[in-house]
């Protein structure tokens, strides 16, 4: 008879609390949202999934080395995101994924990229108001470059408890840039700036592709050493790509490589968000702030994008300036849609592109002057 | 801690200027060589036709002789020619890999090559927006002088 209450003791049921039963709900919500709404699904499901993993009662999942005895699976997974090794390989697969060809035939469009890092440090400043310290203020603000990788990496490293909320809120915004962005594009522009057609690009030489990559990581790695590991590892990735001799090392960093650390990565960001560390109000104000710091950040890529229009005599179309939050390329199709409402002749994409990859080297360095200098 | 006193306790306002500032600046810094990029990769794809004229200036050589007509120029003229009617067809400001690889599916043998010297005798124009323009006006001059030649040699020849 003790072994049948021992063993009803040990089950699910007989540990069940609140706290964790909430956390299984938001998991199953997110999940739901990945797979039926299809918002970010390569990340949000294992993402999701982790979170119903870790928040079952008496999980072992997570649990660290004891006694001579192993730690659960996730906590070895975990020490990936830890020691800052998931979200640089991240970046390889997304730089050899990534054509910069946008960018380097419009190269002015990095300005729209810089524009829209703006609301990371103003989310700092109002983080700090509220009563949040530094590290964790910088890892917060960091939500507002729309970065995934970005955020995870600068909040493994300085705020590792706030992890799992930072993560969530960060690509909770990427997946619904669709419904955050256009509101505010439409209400910071005039229909005649939205019609406006942009000049063609010209075609980039292989040279100028190959180059690319080599000249920023000279000028970004001279500025700033930190932001290093994640620029590092994007150029790298580019640089496979466009070299035209490591067909194989690009195909295995856009492929398999990529996939097996979104697994990872995934499925131990969402093992980070358990009940304990979740369910406070400190994740409120980091939902909330993360969507203030998207919002800014959309806000001021598109005013950046409004004065380089009056400054060319209107021959950029403000709307590209909300494709400098990173969000790639889902900003920029947001930017598509938007321009093609009001004229449907017009095709941004190909525009938008150079900010929104402009974005993902903006918010790379703003991390990188976070941990400069906090 | 909170507020005003916060910020000003982790130097908040300094953090936020510090950071926009170098945001900007290694963007600006980074467009402003990208943007110079394909210039610097023109002259370095045409640095022999510069060394040649660099040469030239230094050594005072000035040639005061029109060109002879030579079957040199003669190809040149003729790829005149043929590039005028690559160009009337592809539109104008036109990309220099778009045009050399329509060159070469019409079947322009040395299609490189072709592009480079017809940029050294300003033919095809940089418009400073990473396009180029073909010089019309040079293209005539050196026509008409083909033309020129031509009905001065049918005259030279009749009986």
């Amino acid at each position: 008879m003790d072994k049948f209450f021992y063993f009803i003791n040990q089950t699910g049921f007989a540990n069940l609390d609140l706290s964790s039963l909430v956390m299984m709900v938001i998991a199953l919500f997110l999940l739901y949202l990945g797979i039926s709404k299809k918002y970010e699904p390569l990340l949000l499901v294992p993402i999701s999934f982790g979170i119903l993993l870790v928040n079952f009662p008496l999980s072992a999942l997570m649990a660290q080395p004891e006694n001579g005895q192993p730690g659960g699976l996730l906590h070895y997974l975990y020490l990936g995101i830890e020691l800052g090794i998931y979200p640089p390989l991240i970046f390889l697969g997304i730089g050899a994924l990534t054509d910069f060809s946008p960018l380097i035939s419009n190269p002015k469009t990095l300005l729209l990229g810089a524009a829209a890092q703006v609301g990371i440090f103003v989310t700092f400043l109002a983080m700090l108001a509220l009563g949040f310290t530094d590290l964790e203020a910088g890892s917060i603000g960091i939500i507002g470059g729309a970065d995934g990788p970005t955020a995870i990496y600068l909040s493994s490293q300085m705020a590792p408890h706030l992890l799992g909320a930072i993560s969530v809120a960060a690509y909770s915004y990427m997946a619904l840039v669709p419904m955050i962005q256009p509101p505010i594009m439409k209400l910071l522009t005039t229909k005649q700036e939205r019609m406006i057609v942009m000049q063609e690009l010209r075609e980039t030489s292989k040279r100028e592709r190959i180059l690319f990559p080599i000249i920023v990581i000279l000028v970004t790695g001279l500025f700033l050493p930190t932001a290093l590991p994640l620029l590092g590892m994007l150029m790298l990735g580019n640089l496979f790509r466009e070299c035209g001799v490591t067909d194989r090392l690009s195909k295995a960093a856009q492929n398999e490589l990529n996939n097996i650390i979104v697994i990872f990565l995934g499925i131990t960001v969402g093992a980070k968000c358990s009940a304990e560390y979740f369910l406070t109000v400190e994740t409120i104000k980091i939902l909330v702030f993360g969507l203030v710091a998207f919002i800014i950040g959309t806000a001021a890529g598109v005013l950046m994008g409004k004065i380089m229009c009056r400054a060319t005599g209107g021959k950029v179309n403000p709307l590209i300036g909300a494709a400098g939050v990173s969000a790639v390329p889902m900003s920029a199709r947001v930017c598509q849609a938007v321009g093609q409402k009001d004229n449907p002749s017009n095709f941004l994409l190909m525009f938008a592109m150079g900010p929104n990859v402009g974005g993902v080297i903006g918010s790379a360095i703003a991390a990188g002057i976070f941990l400069a200098v906090l | 801690m909170k507020g005003l006193d916060a910020i000003l306790h982790y130097e908040g306002f300094t953090m936020a200027a510090l950071g926009i500032t170098v945001v900007f600046a290694s963007l600006v810094v980074l467009a402003l060589i990208v943007s110079q990029l394909y210039k610097v990769l023109f002259l370095w794809e045409n640095r022999k036709l510069y060394y040649d004229k660099a040469g030239k200036l230094i050594s005072g050589f000035k040639s005061r002789q029109p060109t002879p007509a030579g079957p040199e120029s003669e190809g040149l003229r003729e790829s005149a020619r043929q590039f005028s009617l690559l160009v009337r067809i592809m539109g104008e400001p036109f990309s220099l890999p778009k045009l050399i690889r329509t060159a070469e599916i019409t079947g322009i043998s040395h299609a490189h090559c072709t592009v480079s010297r017809l940029i050294a005798v300003n033919l095809i124009v940089p418009d400073q927006k990473g396009f180029f323009r073909w010089n019309h006006k040079a293209c005539e001059r050196l026509l008409q002088k083909s033309r020129e030649q031509c009905a001065k040699d049918q005259y030279l020849m009749a009986p």
